[in-house]
């Protein structure tokens, strides 16, 4: 017998809410991480939680047609994280950090246009400064790979609108690359 | 490198405690459980409003309703189509004027029906009604159960009773077979 798709599960749960509890623990681990890549371990801890009680409280806007609520939830918890900017505005630098140990270490990274030093610090700000509506699309597409089809149910975006703000996203990033790149990240 | 690679780079795994999954399942089973409790009515009014926000917020403020916020029915716009209020052991719902046929009074120029609703303190009710700024249609004063019973209108014309609890309009010892 085949298990139930997440859409059959949130569909009996309208009449039996306790049905619901299958969605948690088909998907908390996925969700539990992306929100601790993101802000951190404590800030994700605290989270998840919150994260599964909006999406049952919320299950009534769930789109039946598709039989993952994978990124039906991925969408919850990055609003959920807007809240939490800071948390992870320092979790992004000191990743950063820990990346350019990381290259420098890795003696490779001496032919590298830019030293590493320099160059994920920069990454890392850039990131920071790209408007919500592209970090976001970007750090589900690069970070959780997810693809571009659910990065736009995620956002609840056309896929063509999601397109267009990853490639915004690369651009500015791209910016940074360049041999005579000012370094110098527009924020705004 | 790309950018899309280069961002990669910066993705980093979260350390987390053993118990964090069990901590977030209890966060959900909470929430899940105050929805299994409340009753499930047999027979549910609807009642239609043009602004089903002020509705919402008037029928706490005025009457002490009580929203059952997960059951609202919320379009991306923001606007709310539908909503549940509790008051005792009963369920109303607060619905879209002009949906499902039923029109606001404030529409349709007139009230086609008006509830009955039995409430412990009649006299501290109708203060509190008064004071959210309510239009009483008639005051609780008369003969006999009038005195404990008042009548106000909504913003939008819907009318009420509100009535003490030991003169609920259907008393059980006036059950006959």
């Amino acid at each position: 017998m085949s298990s139930p798709s997440d859409a059959e599960v949130i569909g009996r749960s309208m009449g039996d809410p306790e049905a619901f509890g299958l969605i948690y623990d088909r998907h908390a681990v996925a969700l539990l991480r992306f929100l601790g890549r993101r802000a951190g371990a404590k800030i994700a801890e605290g989270l998840v939680g919150e994260l599964f009680r909006i999406a049952f409280e919320r299950r009534k806007t769930f789109d039946g047609s598709r039989a993952s609520a994978l990124p039906w939830l991925y969408g919850i918890g990055s609003n959920l994280l807007l809240k939490h900017r800071r948390g992870e505005a320092r979790r992004l630098r000191a990743s950063a950090r820990m990346a350019a140990d990381g290259e420098r270490a890795d003696r490779r990274a001496g032919a590298a246009a830019l030293d590493a030093r320099l160059l994920f610090p920069r990454v890392a700000n850039a990131i920071e400064a790209l408007p919500d509506d592209e970090r976001e699309a970007l750090l589900l597409f690069a970070w959780e790979e997810l693809p571009y089809q659910s990065v736009a149910e995620a956002l609840d975006l056309p896929i063509d609108t999601v397109r267009s703000r990853l490639n915004r996203a690369r651009a500015r990033l791209r910016e940074l690359l360049e041999p005579k790149g000012k370094g110098r990240v527009r924020s705004q | 490198m790309k950018p899309v690679d280069l961002a990669r780079k910066l993705r980093r795994e979260a350390a987390f405690k053993p118990a964090a999954l069990d901590r977030g399942k209890e966060t959900l089973m909470a929430a899940i459980q105050q929805e299994v409790e409340p009753r499930r009515p047999t027979v549910i009014p609807q009642l239609p409003y043009a602004d089903i926000r002020a509705a919402l917020s008037f029928l706490e403020r005025a009457f002490g309703f009580r929203e059952i916020r997960a059951t609202r029915l919320e379009g991306a716009d923001g606007v709310v189509h539908h909503a549940l209020v509790e008051f005792g052991d009963s369920v109303i719902g607060i619905g879209t004027q002009g949906a499902h046929g039923a029109v606001s009074p404030q529409r349709g120029g007139i009230e086609s029906q008006y509830l009955s609703v039995a409430v412990a303190d009649v006299a501290a009710h109708y203060q509190r009604a008064r004071a959210a700024g309510a239009r009483i249609a008639r005051e609780p004063r008369g003969h006999g159960a009038e005195a404990h019973a008042y009548e106000a209108f909504d913003p939008e014309g819907h009318r009420w009773r509100f009535v003490h609890q030991r003169l609920r309009e259907v008393p059980q010892e006036r059950t006959r077979a």
